[in-house]
This record gives structure tokens, sequence and C-alpha cells, in this order.
């Protein structure tokens, strides 16, 4: 899981320079890196493994419809994880189905034992990476008070935007061991802090 | 697993006791077998006697452990009333469209009806003038076919290809030594399919026929295909296991040859091939 990204001091602009110049040098370096060296699942936002879901979803149910979605794997500072995980609901079936993707591949689908009839997701929401620069503007004072970390963020319409349900929200949870979490709601078609709530 | 699309039916039926099919069949396979047809080879794959050990992989972690603070929240939205935007989403233009369409059809349909009421007061088509009424009446028809298959065309655009990756399972060939009277096929956690095999069945696969024992959507991921035999010299609920990764929007072809298949070696027995449909694939429910 990742700690709270962190705002670096601002830096001469000569140093500033050398150093963009060093991670470009290096970032050219890792560009090189065989794949098979690369061992590890590449990291990617939520939106980039849509596409194979919902086709494998539209074969379980025609009338399947995206519910929600949540990272599988641990996020990293840009709100890319290796594998999402995503929720269709047929009301034809009523059944609920999941899917978890990783490197453009169906890795899991599983049918849920669960009875979950959320609404659909608006079409329009932005990005996992979007969503968590919004959200880090509140969670990074969290983070650092309490040495805590983002652990999971999640889309889904309805459940927590008591003001507006019918609004599509991510929402960042901040566990950490000396304080209860933080949830950070964001509005997923502007991109602002709806709400924060401790539990 | 979708089952609705499911199909069974034989490429090639011998009429019982057609002399004449037989012979023609045997013709076929002699000439075939001078000149093998470049049919296509597929790739062989292993039919396991146990199912395949999957990585597990846990998925939603946070939605299962808070299923029920969810599922609490969600039925409050439903208890109590919320000024929410209840306001229709705009209707797709080309939705509008075959309306439109339907219409236009149903105008050129009354007029060929009326036209039609006018021929029928008219009981002589003798002059020049009731020929052209004739062939202006022709007119309005092919105006009207022509409306339709352009209502079709719309239709067929945006309802087909949208999603196409489908799995054709077919079943070749049967043992010499040890009768089959069913097969069960499971794709992944779907429902199981029971292919029975009548004596007509048999007799044609023994001859060269080909059974097509499901064709349907699938989801394009790594899934394993459960088929059991059932029959007198067979075990009870003796499964063979085949890994299979059909591929997106494909058509993907599992040919089950049974002409292999002894009842010591099991289901595993079956010769299982998969090849890809050269063309595009075409919707498995049209």
């Amino acid at each position: 899981m990742q700690g709270c990204a962190r705002t670096p001091a601002r830096q001469p602009l000569a140093l500033r320079r050398l150093r963009r110049a060093g991670v470009t040098a290096f970032a050219s370096a890792l560009l090189f890196v065989p794949p098979t060296l690369a061992g590890e699942p590449a990291p990617f936002g939520a939106r980039a493994g849509l596409d194979i879901a919902a086709v494998s979803a539209l074969a379980w149910a025609p009338d399947a419809r995206l519910v929600y979605i949540e990272n599988d794997e641990a996020l990293d500072g840009q709100g890319a994880a290796a594998r999402w995980g995503y929720l269709f609901f047929s009301p034809h079936l009523d059944k609920a189905r999941a899917y978890s993707v990783r490197d453009g591949k169906i890795a899991v689908a599983d049918t849920l034992d669960m009875k979950l009839e959320t609404p659909p997701l608006a079409t329009d929401w932005i990005d996992s990476g979007v969503a968590l620069a919004a959200a880090e503007r509140v969670g990074r004072s969290f983070c650092r008070q309490h040495g805590g970390r983002l652990s999971t963020m999640f889309l889904m319409r309805g459940p927590f935007q008591d003001g507006d349900p019918d609004e599509t929200t991510w929402t960042f949870v901040y566990a950490s061991a000396n304080a209860p979490s933080l949830f950070v709601v964001v509005d997923a078609a502007q991109g602002k802090v709806r709400r924060t709530s401790r539990g | 697993m979708r089952t609705g699309f499911l199909q069974r039916r034989w490429f090639h039926v011998l009429p019982g006791g057609g002399c004449a099919a037989v012979l023609i069949l045997a013709a076929l396979v002699l000439a075939g077998a001078a000149a093998p047809e470049p049919a296509p080879e597929g790739t062989e794959i292993k039919v396991e006697r146990v199912p395949p050990v999957r990585e597990k992989l846990s998925t939603l972690r946070f939605l299962r452990e808070n299923r029920d603070f969810i599922r609490a929240r969600l039925d409050r939205l439903r208890e109590k009333p919320v000024g929410g935007d209840a306001s229709a989403p705009a209707i797709d233009p080309r939705f509008l469209a075959y309306q439109g369409l339907l219409a236009e059809v149903r105008v050129a349909q009354d007029t060929v009806a009326a036209v039609e009421d006018a021929r029928a007061r008219q009981h002589l088509l003798e002059s020049i003038t009731e020929l052209g009424d004739l062939e202006a009446r022709l007119g309005w028809m092919e105006r009207l076919v022509v409306e339709q298959r352009n209502r079709l065309m719309s239709l067929e655009s945006d309802f087909t290809g949208d999603q196409r990756t489908t799995l054709m399972i077919v079943v070749s060939g049967y043992p010499s030594d040890a009768a089959v009277e069913e097969l069960a096929i499971t794709i992944a956690d779907g429902d199981t399919l029971h292919v029975p095999l009548s004596a007509e069945q048999r007799e044609s696969l023994k001859r060269g026929g080909i059974l097509e024992a499901f064709h349907g959507f699938v989801e394009p991921r790594e899934q394993v295909v459960q088929v059991t035999i059932t029959g007198n010299s067979w075990p009870a609920g003796d499964s063979g296991f085949i890994t299979l990764g059909p591929a997106r929007d494909r058509l993907t072809f599992l040919k089950l040859d049974l002409s292999t298949i002894r009842p010591a070696r099991g289901a595993a027995s079956i010769r299982a091939t998969t090849w890809l449909h050269e063309g595009e694939s075409h919707s498995a429910g049209g």
C-alpha cells in the first residue's frame, strides 16, 4: 500500500533541471529493460481495465451494468494498481459478477454470493489518478498526523453521498493503526472533495 | 455463462438406411483421402484427469468485508425519499430514428393498402392506364422493401458486433469398443450442457459426421471446460478437463475427437484440438 504522496520543497532552478535530467536518463534506461525482466504486472488506472471487463460481462449477461470498481492490489502514488476489480449487476439474472483485471486480461471471474442491487455508475467518471490527486489534499494531512496510508479506493453510486445519492463518487479509505480510518468522498464527475468522515 | 444461445445440430445427418447417402458419404470420404482438404489443423490441447489448480486471487476485498455496512447504506437510500435529479437521460437520436423509419414504412404501407382498396373496386385491368397504375403500385412496394431494408441495416449496424467472443464445441469420431450415451459439458462455472447421443447420431459420428454441441458467447478469459462421458462401459462421473482461452472478439473452435477414447483411460483420452475461425466471427444468436 502506498503512503500519502509528499510535496517536495521548492529547489533552485539549476538543481531542479539537473534532477530532471537524471530522472529522464533513469527513465530512459528503464525503457530498455526487457519486459521479461520486469516481472510484476504493470500498474494501470481503473479505466484502462474496464473494456475487457465490460466485454466479459456482456458475455455473461447482455443487460449487465457496471456498479462498482475497487483496487484489488496496492495503489501507487498515481492512483494505479496492478489489478482492479469490476462488479457488474444483471437485473435479468438478479446476480452480480466480479471481474478482476490484470495485465489486460481477466484474472478472476466470480459470481458474488451476496445480493447487491446498486444503481449503475455514471459513464463519465474521472480516472483513478485524477480522483486520487483531489483526495490527497485531504488525505495527506491525515497520513502525516496518524502515520496512515491509503488502503482502498472504490467507485460507487449512492451509499456514501448523502446529499446527492445519484452522484457517482470515488471513496478513498486512509487507514491508520493509531486512529479511525479516514474516508474521503470525491465527486467522480468534477473531481471535487464532497465530504470526509472518520470511522 | 449464458446457455440461452445453446444450439445443437448436425452438420451431416444420414437418413436411416439411406444407401445412396452412405455411398455418397463414402465417396466423399474417399475423395477426401485422395486429395486432403486444407482443413484447420488446430492446436492439440491436453485433457487432464483432474481439474487444473488455479491461482486463488481475491477480488473486491473491501466490498466483501463491509458488505453489511454498504447494504445498510443502500437500504437507507431506498427507504428515504431523496431530492435527486430524476430527469431521464437524453435518448440516443438513432433510437428515435428507428421510430421515424418505422413510421415512414407504415405510411408507405397505408398507401399500398389504399391502392389495394382502389384496385378491389376496379374490376377491369384492360386499359393502358390501369397497367400504369399497376406499375406505380409495384414501385410503391419496391420502395417499401427498400425502406424496410434500410431500417434493418440501421438496426444491424447498431446492434450487431457489440459482443462477439464465441465458442463452438464440436464432437467427432466414435469409439469402436465402448458406447457413449451422453456427453456432459460444463464451461467454467456455468450450467452443464447435456448432449445425449442417439443411435443415428452415433452412426453418423462413426462415419465421419460432426456434431455441434455448443455455440454461444463466452467470456474472453482462460477457463476450464469439463467433459463427462456417460455410458455402460464408462465409470460414473468420469471427466476430462480442458483449459481454454477463447480469443476476444473471435470465434474459437474446440473439437472433441471421441475416436481415441478408451474406458481404461477415461475421459482424459479424448483428443481435443482448438483453432480460431479465419474470418470475423458472427453473432451466435443470429
